[in-house]
């Protein structure tokens, strides 16, 4: 099933001279985990606002071109409705916070709040999310009180608590440790091993490589490249978008520049460990 | 606010507050509402808030009705003034003015900062949603009241940056305000910034529904709600016909 279809989707902020999405068609399955990358200003964070509905609900500009979530026109939704379809996580873990509650606990339920879920369903809920993220520790704590890493979690649980089917992460790892980095990936592990659909916006392209099953290429608003992650990640046409591959990639095609034949090139440092080792 | 006052409802509070607030406006003298002072003490005192009461209180209200004996006392010229020494005098009229004067806003401003001393903000923004009041109006007055501490580390942020890039934030009073004009602009600059992070981050979850609010965080009337708040209006009714009759 479609999840997101885009076609021909252009888009130009107010008092801005060019597009910044420039036709653009692409299809988001469901189920499946989707890593969109590009160079800075490629227009990547601005794809996932139109995706999520907040182009033009919330920017103006001109937006041409046709968005379907689950087949619908996204300006069909009610206010509020796409929340459950779609979770959204930002950069920043800083204003990810309500700032109307008081605990984690409280934070985790506000999203249910909003669309009405009777208390004992939101306890519910919110119990099973502390466990699932392994937020015990911190329930009583002011929101304002966590580490970045701490927020961010929080962040991804409250915006889970709706249960989104499509979860688009804006590069939720950008501003924190590899330590909190590792937590979000496992979290993000989590949400692949449940059959979400998954959108993720990451610079840290290893990563990528091992989690996401297709990736996006974004050049000034186009979309230049798509396809499976082995087929993306080892083109060393990406580096000519200003993209990036990974390690293991980019070593095995130094390797076969050098005469050094390669059946297959490997994404993650583990595949090409094992081709070695062969 | 785990006493057995700070576990009262919040509306509970209110009326008892209304009422003593009624009293201490229409009741003629000063002795009443002078009164009020230790009963708000003692109200304190079982919250267990007395000691940040007394801290407020006197950093605010005490000075306050200082300077208003002062000025009505020695400075306003009344007709029974007796010169003390040049502009300053001593009058009865100012002394018996003020006594009035703030003795109300003794009494009234008590009881208002108690109020908000035995009673979270979480439980106003509660009584207040099941009140009927639009979740808009009500996420503006609690993100406002948690906008401040952020706001403050975030100035504290800055200064600190500023600091370490050899501008002086500490010293005398004119060096500080020297130092406090240049934050001011980061300050709201950062914050204008963030406010558009947040609408998002709001609309992700689903802010903007048309469902009924719910609430994780529940607080009910007793039994002592209901009588606390039967007895607060009876109270007035009987004040009120006490004055008329």
């Amino acid at each position: 099933m479609d999840m997101v279809t885009l076609n021909h989707v252009s888009y130009q902020y107010p008092l801005e001279s060019g597009e910044v999405i420039r036709d653009l068609s692409l299809t988001l399955e469901a189920g499946r985990v989707y890593g969109l990358i590009g160079a800075n200003e490629s227009g990547k964070t601005t794809l996932c606002n139109i995706i999520r509905g907040f182009i033009p609900a919330l920017y103006k500009g001109k937006l041409t071109g046709e968005v379907r979530v689950k087949g619908r026109p996204v300006e069909e939704y009610a206010d509020g409705e796409l929340a459950t379809i779609i979770g959204y996580s930002f950069q920043n873990p800083f204003t990810q916070i309500s700032g109307v509650k008081d605990t984690v606990y409280e934070e985790l339920a506000y999203g249910m709040e909003n669309i009405g879920v009777p208390r004992e369903k939101m306890v519910e809920r919110v119990d099973e999310l502390v466990r699932i993220f392994h937020l015990e520790e911190l329930v009583r704590k002011n929101p304002f009180e966590l580490s970045g890493g701490q927020k961010q979690r929080v962040a991804l649980a409250s915006m889970l608590a709706l249960d989104p089917e499509l979860v688009i992460l804006d590069e939720p790892t950008s501003q924190l440790d590899p330590q909190s980095t590792d937590d979000i990936f496992e979290i993000i592990q989590l949400l692949k091993q449940q059959g979400k659909t998954i959108l993720l916006v990451e610079h840290k392209i290893d990563l990528v490589a091992a989690y996401c099953d297709d990736i996006l290429l974004l050049h000034q608003g186009k979309l230049v490249m798509q396809g499976s992650a082995q087929q993306v990640l080892t083109d060393p046409k990406v580096l000519d978008y200003g993209g990036q591959l990974p390690q293991a990639a980019l070593y095995f095609l130094a390797r076969r520049a050098q005469g050094q034949p390669a059946d297959r090139i490997p994404l993650t440092v583990q595949q090409a460990y094992e081709i070695l080792k062969k | 606010m785990n006493s057995a006052i700070g576990k009262l409802y919040p509306t509970t509070k209110f009326f008892v507050l209304l009422a003593l607030v009624i009293v201490c406006i229409f009741q003629p003298g000063w002795q009443l509402q002078y009164l009020m002072l230790p009963v708000v003490l003692v109200i304190s005192l079982l919250a267990g808030t007395a000691k940040q009461f007394l801290g407020t209180f006197f950093k605010s209200i005490f000075i306050i009705i200082l300077f208003i004996f002062a000025i009505q006392v020695f400075i306003v010229a009344n007709e029974d003034a007796q010169p003390i020494w040049t502009f300053i005098h001593f009058s009865q009229t100012g002394l018996d003015e003020s006594l009035t004067m703030t003795s109300k806003i003794a009494a009234i401003s008590s009881l208002v900062i108690c109020y908000f001393q035995v009673t979270s903000v979480q439980d106003i923004i509660f009584a207040m949603e099941k009140g009927g009041l639009p979740k808009k109006v009500t996420f503006v007055i609690s993100s406002n009241i948690q906008l401040i501490p952020q706001m403050s580390a975030l100035s504290k942020t800055i200064t600190d940056a500023q600091r370490s890039r050899g501008i002086e934030t500490e010293g005398s009073l004119i060096v500080r305000a020297k130092a406090f004009v240049p934050m001011l602009g980061p300050l709201v600059l950062s914050s204008i910034q963030q406010i558009e992070e947040r609408v998002l981050a709001l609309e992700s979850r689903a802010f903007s529904s048309k469902a009924k609010k719910t609430s994780i965080y529940e607080i009910e009337k007793t039994a002592a709600d209901h009588a606390l708040s039967w007895l607060s209006l009876l109270a007035v009714i009987a004040y009120i016909v006490g004055r008329v009759v």
